[in-house]
């Protein structure tokens, strides 16, 4: 059947034998110049989402008992210009060498973003118990010190369409990182919200910062910070843990809550929350606890095949596959170092593992995909990464 | 050594996947270079909270069913994938609705029952609808014998067998409706789908449309029930168990040549890997532009790439809501919520910041089980055409910039439909054409390649491939090629640049 094409006929009909033609000639009337590549939106997005920046350690701030805070600049001679612009709440992963092992790890920014405008960071590190990477910062770190961090990563910020404007914010002890970002940022005028912290630590030397959130409250109505001792007493603070009714005290009509602590404290807080009656989307997390089994020693082998490679090392029940890679100087990806953002996710070829694999896409369950970072070895324990 | 490959394709989209296992199973050896740590390029999903988002897929079209299998049906049954996925059907067409006129129009699939609505839409549209889909079904016919021919096309089979089509072939979806005498309505709701190409239908090719839409009404919509990474990781790991190999987190550098022929790559890290042929699943800009160095670019390739314009720019609003579908009364699976039913207006208001047009798509309706029960899943899909966003856009103003446009989405969604979402979002994540640039690599953060416009539609880009195949063993595949962007389009491309990868292979020996 032929249908009437209204103005349509037997030219057109020739016109497809034209086509080639025409588009030869709309080349060949077109520039031989090299190809514009420069795009703006290319450009910002690796302004902001750097894959590594290089640093420098321009100055180094005593920032409580046992904790400083390094102050970072670009490392100019290695090729980073700038720093990158974030969200007050995110994160960025350093990798040093020490030894022999190579190691990764994410640290909250603890400044205000319109620091990163002046090509500045700080980082607020607190030693911990068994951290070779925090002892190695506390200890040996020095102005003029190089080292590269990815750009900021997380989720854990502020979102004006979700959250509510006043933030209840609870942190225990190095928890308080993100806060102190977020509230300099209040003060900047970066972000508009109000913001309690209820700050709870075992001894008043464990509070960091204190005198600039002492300072802030001062000066601005929309930061409030209290503190709270769980090991020790002093009548200026106040004493136990943070109760329902602290946290109605500072209930406007609509909150959000900020949790950044460890494990105790989520699950501490959880049950307020019920007891309160707040829906999920008030509570955001910022899980930066490993979830290890202490109770367990045992040895085994962990072979790793990376680029055509295969190294086999000792991992034991008590560590993450990746942090004994990290140990042996096998450079593996990673990034939150909690399971949570998929990064290191590689490819398990045999053996028995325990994973917590709530950062596993639906389609990668029953797959033998893993997260090295949050994969306890059971047996020896064959694994691809992924490059 | 252990990295000499026949075949490199750079780049893990579905279009290079699709090569990739294609050649695979052809016997070759193959290695992918993806850029990121997961396959499927835009194919894939994020997590955040409790919820896992579907990043870009929420209509495959050329699927069909065992009954009625569309193109990509055929595919996956050739490569041996039908029984290891698990696909849904969408029930309805679309919803279209217009801000600034206060109308919508619900479309249903299927010819007839889409005629029957459309008359009672718009009165007298029956007979103009009728020709549209008969002329489409040709079309349809034509143009895969042209794909199957490309260079040798045969004057008179087409004129024997596709006189209409001839008719019609250059001409865009204005002229050619126009020429039907199809009442202007009846365009503007027929041509709802214009989004999913970025050109207006003052621009684009009606064959092209034309095609598409007849396979949407005719075959319907399917998806994965585990979203397009079941898809992505499904073909990643097909391609692994018949001995190809990928590597992730490894970003091309640059082409490397040898007496000027193709002899392998370079990565970022320094890597080298050797192969006298290369797929690349990318926008030619970058790989012309950036991976080869000026002098070795053949003269036309430049001029060729020169002479084209970046389609449209992604902007995408993923939410997670804390109320089930019934208490929040959404009940289509899509909303097309446009400021204009006339796609050239409609154009023009997606090229300014004040753009609030998007496609609103609710997850759960397709697939109850994508979220946690008493949630739901909403997916916001807008465009920019040209750079309005990045010329407007910096570090420091970009987060607020894009809050700020999601929010207008939100509410102009929440205006035109009467339904509430905002109190109920639970997670929000928002990708803009930044993230598009990042993530996909592509120039400027546009998501359906080059704008299908002019000499640039469809039928030129496949009558002329083969002779601009500028530099011997290095072609192209993806959204950025012949067939355009699109799942389907993604997919048979992959399975066309490995039918001419062999063929350059076969001219060697």
């Amino acid at each position: 059947m032929e249908l009437d094409l209204k103005g349509l006929g037997k030219k057109d009909m020739l016109a497809l034998k034209n086509v080639k033609n025409e588009r030869r000639k709309i080349i060949h009337d077109s520039s031989a110049d090299p190809i514009f590549t420069q795009f703006l939106a290319n450009e910002i997005a690796s302004n902001l989402h750097p894959t590594i920046q290089y640093v420098k350690v321009a100055e180094i701030l005593e920032a409580g008992k046992s904790a400083k805070t390094f102050v970072l600049i670009p490392d100019i001679d290695s090729g980073t210009k700038k720093l990158a612009y974030f969200r007050p709440g995110q994160y960025v992963c350093i990798q040093i060498q020490i030894e022999d092992g190579i190691y990764k790890r994410p640290y909250t920014i603890s400044c205000s973003p319109k620091k990163a405008m002046d090509n500045k960071y700080t980082l607020t590190i607190k030693r911990r118990n068994q951290g070779i990477v925090s002892n190695y910062f506390i200890e040996k770190v020095k102005v003029g010190d190089t080292f590269s961090i990815s750009g900021p990563k997380g989720n854990f910020y502020y979102e004006p369409i979700r959250d509510a404007k006043n933030i209840i914010a609870i942190a225990g002890g190095s928890g308080i990182t993100p806060f102190i970002s977020m509230a300099e940022a209040v003060m900047d005028g970066i972000l508009d919200l109000h913001l309690t912290i209820l700050y709870g630590a075992r001894t008043k030397e464990d509070f960091l910062f204190f005198h600039r959130f002492e300072e802030m409250k001062k000066k601005s109505k929309r930061i409030q910070v209290e503190y709270i001792l769980s090991e020790e007493d002093d009548e200026n603070f106040i004493s136990g843990f943070i109760t329902k009714e602290l946290i109605e005290k500072y209930m406007h009509k609509e909150n959000s809550y900020f949790l950044c602590g460890p494990l105790s404290l989520y699950e501490k807080m959880n049950v307020l929350f019920k007891e309160l009656n707040i829906p999920n989307k008030y509570i955001r997390y910022d899980s930066f606890f490993g979830r290890i089994d202490l109770n367990r020693n045992e040895e085994y082998n962990l072979t790793v095949l990376t680029g055509g490679k295969k190294i086999t090392i000792l991992c034991n029940t008590k560590e993450t596959l990746l942090s004994s890679m990290e140990k042996n100087g096998i450079l593996a990806p990673s990034q939150c170092h909690v399971g949570k953002c998929g990064f290191c996710r590689s490819k398990l070829k045999s053996g028995k593992v325990k994973m917590f694999d709530d950062a596993l896409l639906e389609a990668e369950k029953g797959k033998k995909y893993i997260h090295p970072c949050a994969t306890f070895p059971e047996s020896d324990v064959v694994i691809e990464l992924p490059f | 050594m252990n990295d000499k490959f026949d075949v490199i394709v750079i780049g893990a989209g579905n279009a290079g996947l699709i090569s990739a296992l294609e050649l695979v199973k052809s016997g070759k050896k193959v290695l992918i270079l993806e850029k990121e740590n997961v396959p499927g390029g835009f194919a894939t999903s994020f997590i955040r909270g409790r919820f896992e988002f579907e990043s870009s897929l929420n209509t495959l079209c050329e699927y069909g069913s065992k009954e009625s299998p569309g193109e990509i049906y055929k595919l996956f049954e050739k490569l041996d994938l039908l029984d290891k996925l698990d696909f849904t059907t969408i029930t309805d067409a679309f919803h279209v609705y217009s801000i600034d006129e206060n109308v919508n129009y619900k479309m249903p699939f299927g010819i007839l029952e889409f005629m029957e609505k459309m008359e009672e839409y718009v009165p007298e549209s029956r007979n103009a609808m009728k020709k549209f889909f008969v002329l489409a079904e040709e079309a349809k016919e034509a143009l895969t014998y042209l794909a199957s021919q490309k260079t040798n096309v045969d004057a008179d089979y087409l004129k024997r067998n596709f006189p209409d089509f001839l008719k019609v072939s250059t001409h865009t979806v204005d002229k050619v409706l126009d020429a039907l005498k199809m009442p202007k309505r009846a365009q503007e709701i027929l041509t709802t789908y214009w989004i999913y190409f970025g050109s207006p239908t003052s621009k684009l090719s009606f064959v092209h449309f034309a095609t598409m839409m007849f396979s949407y009404i005719t075959k319907g919509i399917q998806i994965p029930y585990k979203k397009s990474t079941e898809i992505s990781f499904l073909l990643a790991n097909e391609i692994e168990k018949n001995g190809g190999k990928i590597k992730y987190l490894s970003p091309v550098k640059e082409i490397l040549f040898k007496d000027k022929k193709i002899a392998g790559v370079m990565l970022v890290d320094g890597r080298i890997f050797e192969s006298s042929h290369i797929i690349a699943n990318l926008s030619p800009t970058f790989v012309y532009g950036k991976m080869i160095p000026n002098f070795l670019v053949p003269k036309n390739a430049l001029k060729l790439t020169n002479s084209r314009i970046l389609g449209a720019r992604g902007f995408a609003i993923y939410l997670g809501l804390n109320q089930s579908v019934e208490d929040l009364g959404l009940y289509e699976y899509s909303y097309f919520i446009h400021e204009n039913l006339n796609s050239n207006k409609e154009y023009q208001n997606r090229s300014t910041l004040k753009n609030c047009s998007s496609v609103v798509y609710v997850n759960n309706n397709a697939i109850p089980s994508c979220s946690p029960k008493g949630t739901t899943v909403v997916t916001f899909f807008s465009l920019f055409m040209g750079d309005v966003f990045s010329k407007n856009v910096t570090e420091k103003n970009y987060f607020d910039m894009k809050s700020k446009i999601a929010t207008r989405m939100i509410e102009a969604f929440e205006r035109t439909t009467g339904i509430v979402i905002t109190p109920y979002i639970e997670e929000i994540e928002i990708a803009t054409p930044i993230t598009f640039a990042r993530y996909g690599g592509h120039p400027d953060g546009v998501i359906y390649g080059y704008k299908a416009t002019g000499m640039d539609n469809l039928i030129p880009r496949l009558l002329s491939l083969e002779e601009e195949n500028y530099i011997p063993n290095l072609r192209f595949c993806g959204g950025f090629d012949a067939l355009l962007s699109g799942y389907s389009s993604a997919y048979l491309s992959g399975e066309m640049v490995a039918k001419l990868t062999l063929k350059d292979e076969e001219g060697e020996e």
